[in-house]
């Protein structure tokens, strides 16, 4: 059930709430920092932008986050760089009845193809390089996307930001794996299985990422619509 | 007459539009955003209670998985048994410090914190008394809930077992089903206390 959306603010209802009246013309018709309004990053109340800090929780007021795209280029770009070794060192190497077979992240998938396994395949491609490729590739299009008009719409951008925070700690289901499987398999003389330096890697590509994904500033998407 | 006007609106999280608070959400009924179509809030009924009980099941389902044997694994005649916390024991022991101290916080340090947290804040409201520090509680309870990966961790064990499962025997202990009966109140908690929920009840609190 959804509430009736009779109940946007028009213009002449929250005009009188503004701090002098004026509309701020940076931002899109009918946001709150058109009216001088910020909402508050840790309790969403609303306060006057000219207040330096929130009078519930007395968080650090800003109309948008400071620096957002900045930031978050910064984070993603980072995790790129650590994205490289994630997939060049092996991620755990097997030691059974003393051969070690080391094995990265793509050799894990190409494995269970062989053994016929497509959705664990399936699964373990879709978590470890699908899906933080995809969300950075959509970070950093968002991030140019504040700037310029797209062919999406500012809804679907919207949805895309959404779906990419949702599944941001979903990757790091691979370092669990790798954790559980080290504790788990050590019979001894028989076989073990280790750790490897994509590991670390990788556990630091997915928080970097989550990061980004926090940092970034969805409503700066929608400001564009001044712009045009 | 300004500070009451503030109070009457609320901003879309996601794209700041500027949306007047209903009079009254009926029961079950979610407010979204006119214009981004994001879930502002949801007026669940007897939200209060709920998320205390939630909170508690979810603690104690974890105090139990913390007792028992996790998994067991069985080849050749030897029996390796691990428990939740040696998932990142062994990391440790491994020379993997980072990665070990990032397992064990995201699969039981963060998710108990947040739910002592919501307890020690939500149960003295609930009996009418003053929760010490609710601002600073909830500025915890914020800033803990997107790292708290236990319905991964689930996962990711289910992921592990499919990889081994044709070399050995594995055994679910009863601490694997405590666990996972964790995960869903853990969700449910974390579902009905949503922010603006959270922080209406720190305001009338203080």
């Amino acid at each position: 059930m959804r509430a009736d959306t009779s109940n946007v603010a028009s213009n002449n209802e929250t005009a009188n709430i503004a701090s002098n009246g004026e509309t701020i013309t940076e931002y899109a018709k009918g946001t709150a920092a058109s009216k001088g309004i910020a909402s508050c990053h840790v309790c969403n109340q609303l306060n006057l932008s000219s207040l330096t800090h929130c009078t519930r929780c007395n968080g650090r007021l800003h109309l948008r986050y400071p620096n957002s795209i900045q930031r978050t280029l910064a984070l993603v770009f980072t995790a790129f760089l650590l994205y490289i070794p994630a997939n060049l060192y092996p991620i755990m190497t097997t030691t059974l009845l003393g051969d070690a077979s080391p094995s990265t992240i793509i050799s894990g998938v190409i494995l269970f193809i062989d053994h016929g396994s497509y959705f664990v395949a399936f699964v373990i491609f879709a978590a470890s390089i699908l899906i933080p490729i995809a969300k950075m590739l959509v970070i950093i299009w968002l991030c140019y996307a504040t700037t310029r008009p797209t062919r999406l719409s500012e809804l679907e951008l919207t949805r895309m930001y959404r779906a990419t925070e949702f599944i941001g700690k979903w990757s790091m289901v691979d370092i669990f794996v790798v954790a559980i499987l080290v504790a788990l398999v050590q019979v001894s003389g028989l076989m073990s299985i280790e750790p490897g330096l994509a590991a670390r890697a990788f556990a630091l590509v997915v928080i970097l990422t989550m990061v980004a994904a926090l940092q970034f500033d969805v409503r700066l998407i929608w400001d564009r619509q001044k712009q045009q | 007459m300004k500070n009451k006007d503030l109070n009457a609106y609320i901003a879309c999280h996601e794209c700041d539009q500027l949306i007047a608070m209903p009079e009254a959400l009926g029961r079950n009924e979610t407010l979204t955003c006119p214009r981004c179509m994001s879930k502002q809030l949801t007026n669940y009924a007897n939200s209060l209670e709920h998320s205390i009980a939630f909170s508690l099941t979810a603690l104690i389902l974890l105090i139990i998985a913390n007792a028992f044997p996790f998994l067991s694994f069985e080849a050749q005649g030897q029996i390796k048994t691990i428990s939740v916390i040696e998932a990142s024991y062994d990391l440790y022991f491994q020379g993997f410090y980072l990665l070990s101290a990032l397992v064990y916080a995201f699969v039981l340090l963060i998710p108990i914190f947040y739910l002592c947290a919501v307890l020690v804040l939500l149960v003295p409201i609930r009996l009418g008394l003053q929760p010490p520090a609710p601002v600073a509680i909830g500025k915890m309870i914020s800033l803990a809930l997107p790292w708290a990966m236990a319905e991964v961790f689930i996962v990711g064990v289910l992921v592990a077992l499919i990889k081994v499962i044709e070399l050995a025997d594995i055994v679910f202990g009863v601490s694997f089903w405590a666990y996972s009966g964790f995960v869903l109140f853990f969700i449910a908690a974390s579902n009905i206390a949503s922010r603006h929920q959270l922080w209406k009840w720190i305001e009338d609190a203080r």
